[in-house]
This record gives C-alpha cells, structure tokens and sequence, in this order.
C-alpha cells in the first residue's frame, strides 16, 4: 500500500488520522502490510514517528520510491509506456484515508453466499438467503441474514461496538464485532428462533428475538 | 439439440469419472449420439473407465493446437457405436490447453452429438476453467462427507457466478451410516448446498470391480449403484423418476458380511 500526503495538511493531523484508523482495529491497515512512503514526502523526524506507530501495530513502513513495484492495472490504455521515470507529476494528491463517515449504506444480497465467497462493505449488509460455512461476511455496521449463518461474520470491522448481527438460525463458525471475537461451542443445535448478537458489557451476547415470520 | 453437461465436483475422488462415465453409457444405450471429453489432462482415466486406452491414438492437446481435427482423435465404443470418447493427454499438463480453444472445440461438435459430456479435472485453477467454459449446465457430485459438501459448495459459487444451471449428485452413500447418524444424510447436505438433486449413487463394491474390467457399472443389471445411474440418465434426459429409499442392510446381510461373504 502507497500512502500519499497532501502537502497541505499538516503532519500532526495526519499522525492522527493514522493512528485513530489503526486503533480502531479496523481492516484498514491489516496487520503485515506493507505501507510505502515516496522519500521526500516526510521529514526524517516525521517518517520515524510513523514507523514506530506502524510498527506497534504490526504494519511495515518502508521510505522508498514504489515506482520499482510490479505497475497497477492501468487506467484503461491499451499498451502503458514503460518509462518509470518519465511519470507526469502527480494529480493532486489526496490523503489515502478512509474518510471518517463514509455513507452508511445498506447493502442488500440477494442469494446464498457460498464457501469461499467473501462480502465486504463500509456500511450494513442483509443477506437474504444463508451464509454457508466457509463464507465471509465483513461490514462496518450491521449484519441482518435472512436464512442460516453457518461462516464467519464481522460486524463493526471499523470498530463500531454497537453493531450487531442477525440471523433466523444463527450458529456461526466464529463471530466477530468491532475487535471482540467470540466462537459458538463445538455441538451446536439448530436455533428455533432468530438470534441476535451484540456486545454487552466489552463480551458478545447471543440472545433470542422476535422477528415475524412471512407465512405463504 | 445438443446439450453439453460439466461432471464436475472440487474434491477429488468424489466420483467424477465414473460418473461421466455411466452417464456417457447409460445415455449410449438409450440410443442418444455421445461424446465424452476427458479434461484432466496429464491424469487422464476415462479411457481406462471404458476400457479404451489401447486405441487411443490422437488426444484433445492435438486437437485444441491444431494437429488433427476433432473427428481424428474420436476413439469409438466398442459395443456402443454412438457413444465416443475424446481423450486427453498423459504427457502434457493442463496449460497445454486454453479455455478459448476448448469452446471452440465444443462449438465445433454441437452439430454432431445429442450430449456432449465434459469430465473435468479437480480443483479450481485453470483445468476447471477450460472444463466449463462451454458447458451448458454443470452436475457437481459430491459425498456424504463434510470436506466434499464444502468443496462443492466453493464450485457451486463459482458456476453460479457464471451464470450456469447446476444439478446434484451424491455419491458412494452408506446407507447403514445414514441410518446409524454418522454420515451425513440428504438433509444435511441439502441445508448447505439446496440444488436440484438428480442422483443419490449407494456405495458399491461393483464400482470398483467394473473400473477394473472397463465396463461401467449402469450395465450391470445386479448393481444397486447401476441402478441409482440408471434414474440419473432417465433423469437427464427429463423423465421424472422418484428417489427410491436406500436400504439399510439387512440382518442377514450384515451376517454374510460377517462371515466374509
């Protein structure tokens, strides 16, 4: 991952921008990423600030020019001239960021999400049909499934610790909300109602609710 | 019309082959003009299935790269006259071959055969990509067995996103396990996968038996699994044929299998 400054913005604003991001346990900054940084861009105070707050959160921080990487998918150009060093000067730069609010959209799925198969979104997800074991489902807000949960879910993966997931049989192979990680026990019974996850009290609780079946 | 049917699974050792296979013969013997494609090339055994491997002279590397056409390396049945089989290769791997090459390929035989059978290769890299480029719609088979449901449930997603019609086929079920509760039962199975099921194939010592001697078991008039690929074919070609219950053994049986017979 390349991160690219805006010259103007200042440093510490930045430094808490990042560190806000990586405390919040987010998917952001996976931990073992690699993030580069163009010389130049930071002062050599600024860049070892950086590096020992990636560092804390297992991400690396190197001070190179990324201009040797393998090239990204060009913007759609048939043959892209292979002249690293002929690059146009950058468009204005943009901070790399997630803003804070992103839209918090529902994003509705309208099958079975399979083995294998992984939904991710910034917002809220529902499901309607099962997640099978295997499956991964990743949102910053809420999960609402609409059949059986049999994958892995992640509510809150951006650290909200109000998200919750739903489910009318819920018996995941693991659950996750915000930085909280809980796992059904090994035998596990077909729920007869729909369930829901939320923290209480720092744990994840799973506790029954009503949800009003559509009878055909 | 032509309809070109994947046999097609993640898992290996699920029962692709044989299935591809027994369909291939079962669909022959109805009198349907047949064409089976072995696509697990380098570790072709469809030949050997149908007992062919001593004629096979040219392969579907040939054909995809141009060497002979289609109609070269066809390698008839010796007993069905409508049914052929077209071979891969044992040296080359399964690069040799690209997806485009092989819809042509498929194009080019639709005029030809009523069903066009296309066994492919497990797992879910470029073999499996060349296998159901052209494929019309896909039989997965899988097992009663927790890693086989998974690994169909992974290529169902696959062909789904390719916008291609699946059907189910379970194979080698025990149903003494079923009944006892330490093998997964249809249920179980259709919570995860709910696809349209087309074949419930009994375990069968006979499958092994046949393999051997190249003749595929939906010939074998005393074969509780021959029988299961019998509905499979009537199946296939629309006929709707209830599930009959797979029977536990007997307290008599069990006895025989005691006694070692």
């Amino acid at each position: 991952m390349q991160l690219i400054f805006s010259p103007n913005v200042d440093f510490e604003s930045i430094r808490e921008d990042i560190q806000r991001k990586l405390e919040e346990g987010s998917n952001f900054f996976r931990r073992g990423t690699v993030i580069q940084v163009a010389p130049g861009a930071l002062s050599e105070a600024n860049a070892g600030v950086l590096r020992k707050l990636f560092h804390q959160h297992g991400v690396l921080f190197r001070v190179e020019d990324p201009a040797e990487e393998p090239p990204r998918p060009a913007p759609k150009k048939a043959a892209p001239p292979p002249q690293p060093e002929e690059r146009p000067p950058e468009p204005a730069p943009v901070p790399n960021v997630i803003p804070v609010e992103e839209e918090k959209k529902m994003l509705v799925i309208n099958r079975t999400v399979r083995g294998g198969q992984e939904i991710q979104t910034q917002g809220s997800v529902m499901i309607c049909g099962n997640v099978n074991p295997g499956a991964q489902i990743i949102a910053g807000g809420s999960i609402d499934i609409r059949g059986t949960c049999k994958g892995m879910v992640h509510a809150g993966a951006y650290g909200d610790a109000t998200a919750f997931v739903v489910a009318d049989r819920l018996m995941p192979t693991q659950i996750r909300i915000a930085d909280r990680i809980a796992q059904p026990p090994e035998q596990m019974e077909t729920p007869t109602v729909a369930e829901r996850a939320s923290i209480v009290d720092g744990k994840i609780v799973i506790e029954p609710i009503e949800r009003q079946e559509v009878k055909v | 019309m032509s309809e070109v049917i994947v046999i097609t699974s993640g898992k290996g050792g699920v029962g692709k082959t044989t299935t591809t296979a027994n369909l291939g013969v079962g669909l022959a013997i109805r009198g349907k003009k047949v064409v089976l494609i072995d696509t697990d090339t380098g570790l072709r055994n469809l030949d050997l299935l149908l007992g062919l491997e001593r004629r096979i002279v040219y392969t579907l590397v040939d054909v995809a790269q141009k060497r002979v056409n289609y109609g070269q390396a066809l390698v008839r049945h010796k007993k069905y006259t409508n049914l052929f089989l077209l071979p891969t290769s044992q040296v080359a791997d399964k690069t040799a071959i690209e997806p485009e090459q092989m819809l042509e390929i498929v194009e080019a035989m639709k005029s030809e055969f009523d069903y066009i059978l296309i066994d492919c290769p497990a797992g879910i890299e470029q073999g499996y990509e060349t296998a159901v480029i052209g494929a019309d719609w896909a039989i997965v088979v899988t097992n009663p067995e927790i890693s086989a449901v998974r690994d169909a449930d992974k290529i169902i997603g696959k062909l789904q996103a390719a916008n291609k019609k699946i059907k189910l086929v379970v194979n080698r079920i025990r149903p003494q396990m079923v009944k006892d509760g330490t093998m997964l039962d249809m249920t179980a199975i259709d919570d995860i996968l709910s696809l349209e099921c087309i074949g419930q194939v009994p375990d069968d010592d006979k499958v092994v038996d046949s393999a051997n001697r190249g003749t595929p078991v939906v010939e074998w008039k005393d074969s509780a699994a021959g029988a299961a690929y019998r509905d499979i074919v009537g199946r296939v070609c629309g006929e709707d044929i209830p599930f009959k219950p797979l029977e536990a053994e007997t307290f008599w049986q069990r006895l025989k299998h005691v006694f070692g017979h």
